[in-house]
Parts: structure tokens; sequence; C-alpha cells
């Protein structure tokens, strides 16, 4: 079957007063019709400007997409127009933020919001739309729907918000909902809360999403599939059994053994990834992860790796060495 | 395979940015930008002119005065009609134009500088403590000052109707005694009542000796003080009182106050520059109120208190420092506005006593021949201001863009 | 890592840091006049013990007040009532003087390194600032102190003359921990130290926290919401909901035996980085949201949201009890999870 999205060597640059900014090189994969992906990385991996830039939501001046294809239902959404692009933002590719006090519009209603989004991609009237809102708001979870139509984003909780935001999300039944940190803000309780609320959605709806966060603990409830972003590319991909238990490069098993987790044994140590992050303005020639990697060679720093089968799966990994390192990891 | 060590790793552990001091990062930024370096061009030439002009051109305006060349159009060459070059022009009293304009400089100069410094240190200042005593504590020191300050600006007022100045010392003394004892009947209605009768009796006796009436409402006023003393009164008190002058200051009309000052001081530039000093004020207190509340949140304050920094330290240390920015850029406009204001009040015949050249001044005296076509007493004075006044507002809009924190990352 | 943790009571019997029904209210004003017409009750009576050589971790959501409790301890906020006793001194009654120089005894790093640096000084000047306030030294004597004390915190020395924004977030909190070493204090306050960091930075800074506690002897409050975190850092921690601590015990106990409803839930919600456990966990996902502490519920904090609430909770506030050795907890039906 044909994959719901498939990306293809998408690139994106911003062009500052300091130099030009690598934001996203060459990412390539595809989503399935119903799955939860989950994209993981630290700050400035590129995980968020590659989701913006599949929707051209990057703000040109001073990024750019550069290059690469995004074909979604036969088209290839790179290509499209602003106008044609905004048919396919809301309706059939929803987004929704890590912050819903600034995502929603505080002057106006959750519900005139809602309503709004309704009436710009399809063919409800206002009185129908208001009717759809209200279940919109039952199926997230808010009590008391009908009611809190009238009310302010501010007259909202966190999480309530974060509901509102899901629903305006959901409003349209998009095939793709891309999740951009939206349990980060959250308290621990209420993140589960939500949690829980998206996976039941998603079973009930059926859409495929996309939820993009720094978490390893978040993801690993949510996701069927991840991919490990570094420093503008993806790393390694994989289901999410191989990436947590056959984990292959040596960023993803450094990220994961630097968490502290809730059942470790008592005296458990963290080991930490030294260095620091890349300069997205000056990446190196070789590999990104090369400065901080304790199994770095000559060949690493000299020569990117490309994207690498594990096991002729569809585990993939960008790193020279991954073969050696996993049978170093197995002697442990 | 070669392992690197983590110890390896470590020293490529670095600084991520180079070394660049942010006023140079600052100054950069506003060279790249042409209007600002026209603006920046414009005021150099403005004051370089004006400096020059007054310490080596000299001028005195009493003994200019020539009434053959009255109302010369510009000039080049000497001719015959006209045995002296007047690129400006001469105004009504033969006088050349482009002399006044040029000296005239130095007078807007003046004035800029000396009523954006009254309003700058007066109004920064309330500015200042203002927002700081908002979010801080005040110590038990500073408490007292506050509460002598309050009861001797409240006692002037009964000095005043008494003719008895020892009146706002006693006031002061009693907020004094308020201060040092803040347990004393706290929150009790005892406390509010002790001080009202104090206060009473501290205004109305020694007014006994100017007349009955006198001491009755000088009686009257101290108790209201008093019980104003007897409150708990804190920085929240002096920010709002202050900041409650300010909104009266700026609910008169910039201009028309200026006017009334200067009407109440009397003639003359010196007068001026204190009018629109005094005028401008209310613009820098909430300026600096506003950037100090900005900056008081941050927490590099709080770990400052943490390690027991005093508040004149962190006053001086890491509040001003950090609020300079817009201040920079409100001062350069406001100097634009001064000597706007100043021309302003010059045109009124305000201001400069004649025949002290200033821009505004000029316009005054001669606007009233342009239907006779002496277009040049006109055009050459208000281009002076125009210009000036453009300058420093196109330096002050480079700045407010190369100081802005928002551009750097 | 700590396993002997809670028997570091070996040299001192008595506690470093004592805290006694501290509470510490906010007004709430409002009206024309901005009279009082309440209060937040940020910290609603809280007690507990800080023993030397000690970390003790302090979690909660939103609104529990922790790091109100933090800055309270160091005198920053003026409590509204309550006792705390540093080192057998009881702090609330101490004069402005007296205070300020008990400071260099306890010091606190903050949450947000961008924030928490003045980004016009200097690094050596911000290092330095305690030692101007506090002691006289010359000035190579500073200028070598404080390059020891970069050293310490794993940055370059000749750092010294450099500005915050030229160095990354992990970096600036290594500034900051410099910072709060400089007077070599007793207890240092983290309040959130790494929130705002990287995952992959967070374990740096905690390591080097750890380190440093070993070497110099260090005592801990270890502020945050990340349960992971401070479970792998503490001795023992303090649960708090709404201004109030629900449960204080060892760190084993807290997770393997906890008491609390509360820490329960709490425990059951934070993600663990592990797909199999993920799905086979027992989740309690509690109903509704966080009260605001302008208005907390009558009775028992936690009553509104509680799983096992019963008509008791909502009309009797439950007292803070110490139900089996070193495990205090807050609920009238502790006994039932025993």
């Amino acid at each position: 079957m044909a994959p719901l999205i498939e990306i293809k060597n998408l690139n994106t640059r911003f062009f500052t007063a300091d130099g030009v900014v690598k934001a996203v090189n060459d990412v390539s994969y595809s989503m399935e019709s119903g799955e939860i992906l989950g994209v993981v990385g630290e700050s400035g991996c590129g995980k968020s400007v590659h989701a913006l830039s599949m929707m051209q939501l990057i703000p040109d001046p001073p990024g750019k997409i550069t290059g690469g294809e995004v074909w979604f239902e036969g088209h290839d959404l790179l290509e499209l127009d602003e106008r044609e692009m905004r048919k396919v933002r809301g309706r059939d590719i929803a987004m929704i933020f890590q912050d819903p006090m600034s995502s929603l519009n505080p002057v106006f209603t959750v519900g005139h919001q809602i309503v709004e989004a309704l009436r710009i991609h399809t063919d409800l009237t206002k009185k129908e739309a208001r009717e759809r809102a209200g279940e919109l708001l039952t199926l997230v979870g808010i009590p008391g729907a009908k009611t809190r139509l009238d009310d302010y984003p501010h007259q909202f909780s966190g999480g309530m918000r974060q509901r509102a935001m899901i629903a305006m999300g959901l409003s349209c039944m998009p095939k793709l909902l891309i999740a951009d940190e939206p349990t980060t803000a959250l308290d621990v309780t209420i993140q589960a809360q939500i949690i829980d609320l998206v996976k039941n959605l998603q079973q009930e709806l059926g859409m495929a999403i996309m939820w993009i966060t720094h978490d390893l603990g978040v993801v690993a409830e949510m996701a069927e599939r991840i991919n490990v972003m570094y420093a503008g590319s993806i790393i390694e991909s994989g289901k999410v059994n191989d990436i947590y238990k056959q984990t292959r490069h040596p960023y993803t098993i450094g990220l994961l053994g630097s968490l502290p987790r809730l059942d470790d044994p008592p005296g458990t140590e963290l080991t930490a990834i030294p260095g620091l992050p890349p300069d997205l303005l000056a990446l190196p020639e070789g590999c990104a992860f090369a400065a901080r990697c304790a199994y770095r060679t000559e060949k690493c720093v000299a020569e990117k790796p490309s994207l690498v089968e594990v096991d002729g799966s569809d585990h993939i990994v960008s790193c020279w060495h991954w073969e050696e390192i996993a049978g170093k990891q197995a002697n442990e | 395979m070669t392992n690197i060590t983590s110890e390896e790793i470590i020293e490529t552990d670095y600084a991520i940015r180079e070394h660049r001091s942010l006023w140079i990062d600052a100054w950069q930024r506003l060279i790249s930008s042409k209007t600002a370096l026209l603006g920046m061009f414009i005021v150099t030439v403005f004051v370089v002119s004006s400096v020059g002009a007054h310490f080596f051109w000299e001028y005195e305006p009493k003994k200019d005065l020539d009434y053959s060349l009255k109302l010369k159009p510009p000039t080049l060459v000497a001719n015959e009609e006209v045995p002296s070059v007047h690129l400006f022009g001469t105004d009504k009293l033969g006088r050349d134009i482009f002399r006044r304009v040029v000296h005239g400089g130095w007078n807007s100069l003046r004035v800029g500088i000396v009523a954006v410094g009254i309003s700058l240190i007066l109004g920064g200042t309330i500015g200042l403590i203002s927002g700081f005593y908002e979010n801080m504590n005040m110590t038990s020191m500073e408490l007292i000052t506050l509460f002598g300050v309050t009861g001797f600006s409240l006692g002037l007022l009964s000095a005043w109707i008494a003719g008895q100045p020892i009146q706002a010392f006693l006031l002061a003394g009693l907020g004094v005694v308020a201060a040092a004892f803040p347990e004393f009947q706290k929150d009790k209605p005892t406390r509010m009542l002790i001080f009202a009768a104090a206060g009473g009796i501290l205004l109305a006796v020694p007014a006994l000796s100017v007349s009955k009436t006198t001491a009755l409402i000088c009686g009257l006023y101290g108790v209201l003080s008093g019980m104003l003393i007897s409150r708990a009164l804190d920085g929240n008190f002096f920010s709002s009182t202050m900041m409650r002058f300010m909104d009266i200051i700026l609910s008169f009309p910039g201009y028309l106050l200026a006017i009334a000052i200067v009407a109440f001081l009397g003639p003359g530039l010196e007068k001026g520059m204190i009018a629109i000093g005094i005028v401008g004020i209310p613009v820098y207190a909430r300026l600096t109120r506003s950037a100090v509340l900005s900056v008081i949140q941050k927490e590099y304050i709080l770990a400052a208190q943490s390690v027991g920094e005093g508040h004149g330290r962190i006053l001086f240390h890491h509040l001003m420092p950090n609020i300079l920015s817009p201040v920079i850029v409100q001062t350069t406009m406001g100097l634009a506005a001064a000597i706007l204001s100043a021309a302003a009040l010059g045109f009124l015949g305000l201001g400069a006593i004649p025949p002290e050249p200033e821009w505004g001044a000029m316009l005054g005296d001669s606007y009233r021949y342009l239907a006779s076509g002496a277009w040049w007493a006109v055009l050459f004075p208000g281009i002076a201001i125009m210009l000036s006044v453009l300058g420093f507002n196109l330096l002050g809009d480079g700045l407010r863009d190369a100081l802005d924190p928002k551009l750097r990352t | 890592m700590n396993d002997e943790s809670t028997h570091l009571m070996d040299d001192e019997s008595t506690p470093l840091v004592e805290v006694y029904n501290l509470k510490k209210y906010f007004p709430v004003t409002g009206g024309f006049f901005r009279r009082k017409i309440g209060d937040v009750k940020a910290v609603d009576d809280v007690s507990f013990q800080l023993f030397r050589g000690e970390t003790l971790g302090l979690v909660g959501e939103t609104g529990c007040g922790k790091t109100t409790v933090g800055r309270t301890l160091l005198r920053l906020y003026k409590p509204t009532s309550g006792q705390i006793i540093f080192d057998g001194e009881d702090l609330t009654a101490l004069g402005e003087e007296e205070l300020r120089k008990k400071r260099s005894r306890m010091q606190m790093i903050f949450q947000d390194p961008y924030a928490s640096l003045n980004p016009r000084m200097t690094v050596g000047n911000i290092i330095g600032a305690p030692l101007d306030v506090h002691r006289s030294m010359s000035s190579k004597e500073r200028h070598d102190y404080i390059q020891g004390l970069l050293d310490i915190v794993g940055l370059n020395p000749d750092f010294v003359n450099r500005y915050p924004h030229e160095f990354s977030g992990g970096q600036r909190q290594r500034i900051g921990i410099a910072r709060a070493l400089a007077l070599e204090p007793d207890l240092v306050v983290c309040d959130e130290p790494i929130s705002s960091l990287d995952v992959s930075i967070q374990a740096q800074v905690v390591n080097l926290l750890e380190e440093l506690q070993k070497q110099i002897g260090l005592t801990y409050i270890f502020i945050a919401h990340d349960l992971s975190m401070v479970r792998h850092i503490s001795d023992r921690i303090a649960v708090m909901y709404l201004g109030k601590i629900v449960e204080l015990a060892d760190r084993d106990d807290i997770y393997l035996h906890s008491l609390h409803p509360y820490t329960q839930a709490l425990m059951s919600a934070v993600p663990i980085p592990d797909p199999d456990l993920a799905n086979k966990r027992n989740r309690i996902i509690l109903e509704g949201d966080i009260p605001s502490p302008k208005n907390p519920p009558k009775g028992c904090n936690f009553s509104t949201r509680c799983p096992i609430a019963q008509d008791r909770c909502f009309s009797e506030e439950p007292e803070f009890r110490e139900i089996k050795k070193d495990h205090w907890v807050a609920c009238h039906f502790a006994e039932d999870s025993l």
C-alpha cells in the first residue's frame, strides 16, 4: 500500500547575519496511514523545523526550503502555492503545538476558533459548525462542553487548553496530525491524561500521528515507529522495540544511558554524553556526532555516514561502525 | 579502531561563540543601517558646528545690527548693493542669518542637553527607585528614610500655611518615630489614634503663635497626616504616590505646561530649559520604572540577593547596566523633542531673550515678512530645526534596533 | 551511588536544617484601593528535617510550592509563620545584618541558565560577586580562586573574561554552580537546575553535582518535577501537593512502598523509556485539574482528585504523621496501604 506521506531529501536552511544555519539536512522517510510515528531529538536537531517545512510554514526570509519533495496524496506539497497549501493545512494535515496559550487566540472564545476552522474547510452552516464544535470538545474530554464553547482560552487550565487545541486540530478529521511537543509544558499527571486521550482518539478515528518530542519516555508509550534526529538528520529509525532494545547508534545508546529510570536499581550511574551539540552554522564534513562519540575513527570525522539497514529490516542507522559497536555492547 | 577517551572529548568543550563585547556588537549593528548612519552624520555636523562656533567664531548679538542690510536675499558674492557675503541672507535687523543659525545651534544644543539632563536625572531616579522598591523589601534604615521624607513632605504644606518651617521637621520626626517602632500596636486602631493625636498636637502648638484659626487648620491637617504616617508604608506606597504625581504632570499638554512654567519663572533660555526638563520628567520615570520591572524579575537579581548583596550594589551593578538600552534610545529621541520644544517656546517669544540667536525666535521674528517675499528668513532656521530633529530621531531609531535584545540570539 | 545514604547522620545527631510549620502566603489584592482580598497559600504548614551530607528531593507539580519552600528556606522570602533552624540558629529571628552573614553558608542554583546570570557581567565577576561581599581577598587571590572554581565545575579557566551569552545552557548552569560554591556553603538549594537543559546535558550536570557532593561534603535540597531524576539523586524524597507535604520518606520507600494516593498516581504517570513496561504498567489516571493555590479544596487538598476519597476527606484535613519509622504521610487512610 502506498504510504500516506513520503518525504524525500528534505533540506531547509536559515540565512542569518551570522551565516547559513543548516537546520534540516537530507531527511527522507515515509509514514503509513494510521501509523503513530515518534520523532525524537534535542533542541536544534531539526525535529520541529522539518515538520514546519513539510507544511510550508517556514518564514521566508530568513528560512528557505532548499530541496526535497513531500509526497502527500499524489501531490508534492512543496510545489503547491500558498492557496492550495491552505486547503491542505487544517483539513488533511493538522498541527498542534507546545504552548496552547500562544496557539489559541486570547481574544476569541474557544468555540469561535473551532467554528472558524470548521467553516474554512467544510460546508457546515454556523449552527451546524457550533454543534460539531460542542461534540468535539466532548470527544476530547472537556466536561460541560456546550457551555465551555463560550469561554476564553485564559479561562481554561493548561491541560484543558491542550485538549481544546487537539479538538481544533481534529475538527476536520485530518489524515495526519502533527503534534509538536504537545505535553512538554504540562504537569506529569496532566501529561498522562493527554497521552491517554490521544491514544484513544487515534484508535477511534484512525488518523496518523507524528509525535515530536525530546522525551524518550513519552514516545515509548505512544509510538509504533521512531525517528531519532541529530543535527538536522535522521541518525536512527525503526520500530519502537528495535530502538529501545536493539539500539545501534552511539548517540541513541548514549541518550538512553543518560536517562534515569524509575525502575533503575539503586546506585545506577548515569553515563553522560560529553561535549556539546554541534553548531548548525558550522556542521562538520563527516559525522555530526563524531566529536562526542567514544567510538570515533578518522573515517567518521572525514566522511558523513549514510543510512544503512540493520539485519535487512526496516531498522536503519547512520553510523560506520554500528556492527562493531553492537558486538561490543553484546559482550558487556 | 581506537577509542577516544572522554578526557580528550572534554577538551573540545568550547565557548560557543567568538568573544565579542556586547557594545561592539551593538555598534556594528548600528553602523550597518544606512538611516542610522545618516542620523549620526547629521548629529555630528550639528554638534561640531555648534560647539566650534561657540568657542571659535565670536558673536555678540547685542552689537549685531545694520539697518542698511535689512532683509536682503542670500548673496554668495559681495556686490555693490550688498557689500558682504550672506549665505542665508539677512533678517529684519540686517543680521546675517547664516551666522545666527550656526550660533543658534549652540543654544539649541544647550537646551537639549540641560532639559533632557533634568528629565533623565530626576525622572530616571524616581522611576528607578519606584520600580526597585515595588519588588524589594526595604531595610529598616530605608524605611526610616521613607517615613521621614514622607513626614517632611506632608509637613511642607502646613509649614507654608503657617509660615513656620519647623512644622515640616516635626512631622518628619513623627515619621521617623513611626518607622522605628513598626510593631507598636501594629494593625490596631490604637496606633492610628495615637499618631493622629500626636500629629495634631505637633502641628497645632507651634501654630498657636500665629493665630487660633491657623492652629486649628494645622491641627486638623496634622491629625490626617498622623493617620497616614501610622500606616505600614512601603515601597508600593512610594511608587504609587510618585507615579500619580507623574500622571498629574502628564495630564497637562506638554507645551502648555512648559509655557505656564516659563510664565511663572520668567523669560530666558535657562528658564526655558528648566520648563522643558520638568515636562519631560514623567516620560523618563515611566520608562525607567518599566525597564526596572522587567529586569528585576530575572533570576540573577534573586541570585544577587541570595549571595547577600546589598541594595546599593544590586542597583548599580545589576540593575543599571541592564536598563541602559531603552534609556539611551529615549534620551536620543528626547533631545530631538527638547530642541523642538525650545523652538516652540522661542517662536512664542518665551525662552530665549532677544537678541540671543535661537531658531524658534528667529522664526517668530521673521514669519510676518514671508508675505513680502523674504523666504530666506523663515526657510533656513526652519530647515535647521527640521534637520537637527530628524538627525536625532534617525539616530534614536537606529540605536533602538542596534540595542534590541531580540536581535541577539 | 548513595547506598549508605540513609545513615549519614553518623557524625551529627542534630540535623543541619529543621523546618517547623513553615507557612508562606502571598496576598492577593483587588478592587479599587488594592485591598487584600485573599491569600495564595503557596506553602501551607510544611515541616521537615535535613541532615548533613544528604540530598532531599522535593517534588510536585504546578502550584505545589516546592520552589517557594526553597526560597523561603534561604530567607529570600519572609515566612508568614513558622521556624527555620539552620545549624541550631533560628533564621526567622535574625536581624538583617546577621542574616546576611549567614547567607555565605547557604546558596542556591537557579532554574533558568539564561536569566540567572547578569548578561552585562563577565563570568569572573559573576562568580566573584559573593567573594566581594563576604571576603576580602587580594586581586590575585581572587583571580586564582575563581579560576579554581571554574576548573572544579569542568569549564576552561581561561573563560573568566567572557560574557554569559557566549556559552551554552549547560555551561551557564555550571557557571551558576561555581557561583554557588564560591563561599564554600554547607547547604545548596538546587531549584530545578536541569529542567531547562537538553536531555544529554542533564546527565552531565547531575553527575557534576553528585561528584561535588562527594568531594566537598555538600547538603542538597533538590527541587524538581522530573521524578526519575529526583529518584536518581536523592536519599530522601518529599512529595508536595498544593502547599503541603503529602509524603516524606526514604527514596526506596517512596518508590516501592508509597502510602499516599497522590504519590502512587504520580509514580504511575511518569513515562519510562521502555516500551514493554510502558504498556504493562498499571496506570492511575487522575481526573480533573490541579486546583489553584488561591482556592484550595476544603478538607484534604487532594480530595477533589483522589481515587479513594471518602466523606471524611472532604471535611477534615489529614494530619502529617509518622506512620512508620522515617516515613511520614498526610492521609486519613494511609494505614490501608501498609
